[in-house]
């Protein structure tokens, strides 16, 4: 008894306990990204403060720029994933029904009151 | 088990036995000259060796003997030795003619493809098939190669006596024997390097040129012009073999190349020597002008300050010069990736999109069996296989409708590139013109049937190579016709005329192409190639029909069913023609009237090509264009030229990635050619939709947003027009 107790003492027996921190979630880029602040709001903001085009005589540069933009919004948002794979990845974000209903309300945001009034 | 402490891979007792055979076979010898000397019962061990072929690896479903004759050099170093000691004016010699089939029996197992299906291989296959498919490169090297004789024409001469008889009074032997040539010479010509293989010898001696060299040489092409133009008299179920003997020996061989002259060939082929030296040099310097300046260690490091006092920072001189440098910069160094899927296209001895090229002999030769071919044995042999076909013939297996509509596709573009070398060869007289007949098995209203139901089928099975190799044959069938219809005969214009109207009279085509168009998914680029060209040239096609045709009418399934319904409901049998007669009444009015609305409906049906689908299939095939031909540009400039203002749905284009990819292939990097002749109207085109595109979003701002996604059918004609599509009333 008096090993038994020495072994006590030295904690053999305790059980140790293993704890593995849980990883940590990866990020990832879905509606709930795309819907918060630092998404496609903060796309709608810039856009109105930002985006300027040059016109007739300027497309490809204008393009180069509207590109620009659009590369660091996705940049600032979802920085691991490259562009083309980025944009590839909110498009088909665009097909979830939250998506969709957002979407509709912006565009309706964006329709003329009057002829609201109109059709309805 | 070896000294080395590997083991034997096949069971030596096995190996034992038939190398043994192998060695009673016979052999040379230094005081015969180096002849090659018969072993006294050579027959009987040849007998023994086919028995053990069949007995031992066919029915253990194994490969243990077919591995060990390839290690004892059976093929070169005795079956060929023993076909070559045969000359031709022993035909009558009984024993040698035996000894001779014989030999063929052994080689045409031992050359057999090699199936690939990975749910029926065994462990055993999966040890064997790698060194049998090398072996058999080195089967077919000999054979087409091989000095002392014509081993393939050694061949037929074991099948003369069966094939000179009537095919009423063949014996079943006879037959088997007729069969048992075919297979060999189908063995042969499909061989190949497996895809993923590196073949070790040289190349050159099992391509494609030296097979279509040897069959040439050995009368192979004679033996098969013979068999196609007496199909359905002397031959009958032979048909199969034949057709897959052509595939193997035509597919993805480019006929514009074929049908050049030998001289325009060379000097094509300096052309393009040079035209390709112009195009490595203007890609040089496009990198050059992204090349640092100094050397890679010159250290620049900058930043770009962005929003909300964040910086980027960026190393090398890129990011100091431009911006866009600076943030390709920044996205190349990223790592992530997310998952995508593997395509689903064919890689092996059936795929027809893997393209060969020819030597200038082999050319010439392909040719004039091709040319013989199309005048003697294309309507025979076509029209025999596609009634097997449609009565679901015993023989019929699930490659052979592929390959069918491959070929008909294939000879049909071969016979329209064939009449513009006659005709750019000489001012014709219209009385010269051949007629359409040589290829008038395929034009008609059987084939259609076979055809539509053909495609119909792939493509609920999702079986996307035989739905591309369909898809090939309508296009040309198409555009055959379009040709027929432009020929001074008036027997031509008029058939023509009715194929045509027989063609787009059912509604359930229109549908089909336009589904298809829509639903690609990553099946390759074969099918790729495949859809858009349908869909481009049926578009085209239709829409100068409908013009020609005022009163063209469009027999469509809802009609139909309601008309049933009604006949129901009113307790009569459904009427057997769903025809609906329009022919009363028909005076000019009514023809205005149906002008008017076939427009109009050719206007519903382009708009059926206007969605996010196939928007998004024509934006994938363009995302190739550095790889296509000067036609496929054209094909998708075109589309997307009706897109944008014919249709006026220019606002399906407005998407981020494909306003990317456009500016990519006009400004580059690694952008179109800018000497290349399609660049121009691309140019043209790109800065149209870019500028549209920038006042439409002055215009909408919210359009900022849209322009990331697909857009949704009405949504999407708000964004263009401005209103709802609903409170639009037609009038």
């Amino acid at each position: 008894t008096k090993s038994k107790a020495l072994a006590a003492g030295l904690g053999i027996d305790e059980e140790v306990e293993v704890t593995r921190k849980p990883r940590a979630p990866r990020v990832k880029l879905d509606e709930h990204r795309l819907l918060s602040a630092a998404g496609i709001p903060k796309l709608r903001k810039r856009a109105k403060d930002h985006l300027k085009f040059k016109g007739k005589g300027h497309e490809f540069s204008d393009a180069t720029r509207l590109l620009q933009f659009y590369q660091l919004w996705l940049d600032d948002l979802f920085p691991k994933a490259r562009f083309l794979d980025a944009l590839a990845m909110v498009e088909k974000m665009g097909h979830k029904k939250m998506m969709q209903s957002a979407r509709v309300e912006w565009i309706n945001e964006g329709k003329p009151r009057s002829s609201v009034h109109e059709d309805s | 088990e070896f000294a080395n402490g590997k083991k034997d891979v096949v069971d030596p007792e096995v190996r034992a036995y038939v190398s043994s055979l192998v060695t009673a076979l016979g052999g040379s010898g230094a005081d015969e000259e180096g002849r090659y000397i018969l072993g006294d019962d050579a027959l009987a061990c040849l007998r023994d060796l086919k028995r053990w072929l069949k007995l031992y690896d066919e029915k253990a479903n194994r490969f243990d003997v077919a591995r060990c004759l390839a290690e004892s050099n059976l093929v070169g170093g005795d079956l060929l030795q023993i076909l070559a000691a045969w000359p031709e004016n022993e035909d009558e010699n009984r024993m040698k003619s035996k000894i001779a089939l014989a030999c063929l029996e052994l080689l045409v197992p031992l050359t057999w493809p090699l199936s690939n299906d990975k749910k029926e291989m065994t462990v055993n296959h999966h040890r064997h098939i790698p060194y049998l498919q090398i072996a058999q490169l080195g089967y077919k090297r000999s054979i087409v190669n091989f000095d002392g004789a014509r081993i393939l024409h050694t061949a037929v001469r074991c099948a003369l006596p069966s094939m000179a008889q009537d095919a009423g009074d063949r014996s079943t032997r006879d037959e088997g024997i007729i069969k048992l040539l075919l297979y060999f010479i189908r063995n042969i010509a499909m061989i190949a390097p497996p895809p993923n293989v590196q073949y070790e010898g040289d190349e050159a001696e099992i391509s494609r040129s030296a097979t279509i060299d040897a069959f040439d040489y050995q009368d192979i092409f004679q033996l098969l012009l013979t068999l196609s133009s007496s199909m359905g008299e002397d031959f009958n179920t032979q048909d199969v073999i034949v057709m897959d003997v052509i595939f193997h020996l035509i597919k993805g061989v480019d006929i514009e190349k074929l049908f050049m002259d030998e001289e325009k060939v060379s000097n094509s082929k300096t052309d393009e020597l040079i035209r390709l030296r112009k195009k490595e040099a203007a890609m040089l310097r496009s990198y050059q002008m992204h090349a640092p300046t100094r050397h890679n260690r010159f250290g620049a490091m900058a930043w770009i300050q962005r929003e909300d006092s964040k910086r980027t920072t960026i190393s090398g001189q890129a990011a100091v010069t431009d911006s866009t440098r600076g943030l390709a910069k920044m996205d190349s160094t990223k790592k992530f990736k997310p998952p995508h899927r593997a395509h689903k296209g064919e890689t092996g001895p059936m795929d027809f999109d893997n393209p060969v090229s020819l030597s200038v002999q082999a050319t010439k030769h392909l040719r004039t069996f091709v040319e013989e071919f199309l005048d003697a044995g294309f309507n025979p042999l076509f029209n025999h296989i596609r009634k097997a076909i449609d009565r679901e013939a015993e023989r019929i297996m699930d490659s052979h409708p592929r390959q069918f509509f491959y070929l008909v596709a294939w000879f049909l573009e071969a016979e329209r590139a064939r009449r513009r070398c006659k005709k750019s060869d000489k001012k014709q007289k219209p009385e010269d013109v051949d007629s359409f007949a040589l290829v008038a098995s395929v034009l008609n209203q059987e084939m259609f049937v076979t055809l539509n139901r053909a495609m119909d089928k792939t493509y609920e099975e999702k079986s996307w190579a035989d739905l591309s190799a369909a898809m090939k044959c309508f296009t040309q069938i198409l555009l055959t016709v379009q040709e027929m219809s432009e020929s001074p005969l008036e027997d031509d214009q008029e058939i023509a005329e009715n194929i045509l109207n027989r063609i787009f009279y059912e509604e359930t085509t229109h549908d089909r192409v336009a589904n298809i168009t829509r639903t690609y998914k990553d099946q390759g680029f074969g099918y790729l190639d495949s859809t858009t060209e349908l869909s481009h040239n049926y578009l085209r096609i239709l829409e100068q029909y409908s013009k020609q045709n005022v009163d063209l009418q469009v027999r469509s399934r809802r009609r139909v069913r309601k008309k049933k319904k009604a006949a129901r409901e009113a307790g009569e049998d459904a009427p057997d023609d769903d025809v609906i007669d329009e022919s009363e009444g028909e005076d000019e009015s009514r023809a205005q009237k149906m002008l008017h609305e076939r427009k109009f409906d050719f206007k519903k049906f382009a708009a059926r090509f206007v969605v996010q689908g196939c928007v998004d299939t024509f934006v994938k095939f363009t995302s190739y264009y550095n790889d296509l031909k000067p036609a496929q540009l054209k094909r998708a400039h075109r589309y997307f030229y009706r897109v944008a203002f014919k249709q006026e749905m220019g606002v399906m284009l407005f998407r981020v990635d494909i306003i990317h990819l456009f500016n990519k292939m006009i400004k580059g990097p690694e952008g179109l050619d800018p000497q290349s002749s399609s660049y121009k109207e691309w140019e043209e085109f790109v800065k149209q939709i870019l500028r549209r595109c920038f006042k439409k979003m002055q215009e909408r701002p919210e359009l900022v947003v849209e322009m990331l996604f697909s857009k949704i059918n009405s949504t999407a004609h708000y964004l263009e027009y401005g209103y709802e599509k609903q409170t639009v009333t037609t009038t």
